[in-house]
């Protein structure tokens, strides 16, 4: 099983049926029809949201970051050729929107770029064991910022450890230690 | 007789995430034939993967962000307004230079239009002149009663208004003014000229537009 083959069609279907739709609302949009964005937004905002839940581990930044990320999008469409469906290029701008967001905290900087922070993985205590039915997503939460990010975007989304570390500015080798470490923080939150 | 070295945690991962170099492969495959430590753990380390795969991310979207996307997108069409003079790029406000651009247009124009000596004759097919000129007036007093009672809501908002922000409109609207101004002057010395009638007018459209822009985004 080659996970890295894996595509990122991980990332739930996102684009309405009609391709030819998305293409008028694309354009309309792209003219300033706001309310043709406004359809764009509710076909895309489930993943984007998702996307932005699991990296940075609270629901109210989530959506928070969401509404950058749709303001973004508006102010970005122009540039939008179609080369790439929209739900791809929605998706990497929301994790660019992402990153920059965990960049501007230094706190958050300084976990992405320290790999040797074994003290901040939850351990397996009975503090902090969490029931067996606990779902991936509330298990995320329950990581430290850089190891949960390399995750998502590697386990979830299929990026390679060289796209990851050309996105968040850590080495590849960094990237690789925090997915270990992530996937063993999670193996032990799922008490698996 | 040395024991076995169990496999490394790269190896553990790579061999579950199939990004193993393949060299390795051969010497892998045969340590987990022999070591139910490591299969254990390339097992769980998979289960996990599978776990995660077959999890969908939930439905939820966070609830209707939209009337706050759309509130941000309308202000942000505004936004150069509440820009400060030289803006933190070194770049004066958009709209700036679009006010700039029109106010160059109409000092250009009625230059030209003084210099040609025109009067109702400026445009190739003039509608009759004394319809015209009253419609361009009439035009005209309308844009400069509504900008009147939009620059009252103005002052009254004024206090509440970031100091940058109500510099850069009254930056603005002297630009309009100085415009509407000059073609007041070349009017004085052309009353026929229809053609300075209809900038004016558009002067004062420009000024209308951009009081209310304001008060839109206040």
């Amino acid at each position: 099983m080659d996970m890295r083959a894996r595509s990122r069609s991980s990332v739930p279907p996102i684009v309405p049926s009609s391709s030819e739709g998305i293409d008028d609302l694309v354009r309309r949009a792209q003219q300033g029809d706001l309310d043709a964005f406004e359809s764009l937004y509710r076909a895309h905002v489930p993943a984007v949201f998702a996307l932005c839940r699991r990296m940075i581990g609270d629901e109210r930044d989530a959506r928070d970051l969401v509404q950058d990320v749709f303001v973004r999008a508006w102010q970005r469409l122009p540039t939008f050729q179609g080369h790439s469906a929209l739900g791809t290029w929605i998706h990497r701008l929301a994790v660019n929107v992402v990153l920059e967001q965990l960049r501007t905290s230094k706190r958050e900087t300084l976990r992405f770029i320290d790999d040797s922070d074994t003290d901040v993985l939850p351990a397996r205590s009975s503090e902090n064991q969490l029931d067996a039915s606990m779902d991936l997503d509330r298990a995320l939460t329950q990581l430290p910022t850089g190891a949960r990010s390399v995750f998502v975007l590697h386990d979830i989304h299929g990026y390679s450890h060289d796209e990851i570390a050309q996105m968040t500015g850590i080495a590849a080798g960094t990237a690789r230690a925090q997915l270990w470490r992530a996937r063993r923080a999670l193996m032990r939150l799922l008490d698996q | 007789m040395t024991a076995p070295r169990h496999l490394t945690e790269a190896e553990r991962h790579g061999v579950a995430d199939g990004s193993l170099a393949p060299e390795l492969e051969p010497t892998v495959a045969e340590h987990l034939g022999a070591c139910t430590a490591c299969a254990s753990d390339v097992a769980r380390i998979r289960t996990l993967m599978t776990r995660i795969r077959e999890t969908p991310a939930a439905a939820d979207s966070g609830g209707d962000l939209w009337p706050s996307i759309r509130a941000r997108i309308e202000q942000e069409k505004v936004a150069p307004l509440h820009a400060p003079m030289s803006g933190e790029s070194g770049r004066p406000p958009r709209f700036l230079w679009t006010v700039a651009g029109v106010a160059a247009a109409v000092v250009i124009a009625t230059g030209m239009l003084v210099r040609r000596g025109t009067s109702s004759t400026t445009f190739d097919k003039p509608a009759p002149a004394d319809v015209t000129m009253h419609a361009v007036a009439e035009s005209t007093h309308v844009y400069e009663e509504e900008a009147r009672f939009l620059l009252n809501q103005l002052e009254l908002r004024r206090a509440l208004m970031r100091p940058q922000t109500a510099s850069s409109i009254d930056h603005d609207l002297r630009v309009i003014d100085d415009a509407i101004a000059e073609l007041k002057r070349a009017i004085e010395r052309d009353p026929n000229n229809i053609a300075l009638r209809a900038l004016l007018a558009s002067s004062y459209k420009q000024k209308v537009d951009l009081l209310k822009r304001v008060g839109n985004a206040g």
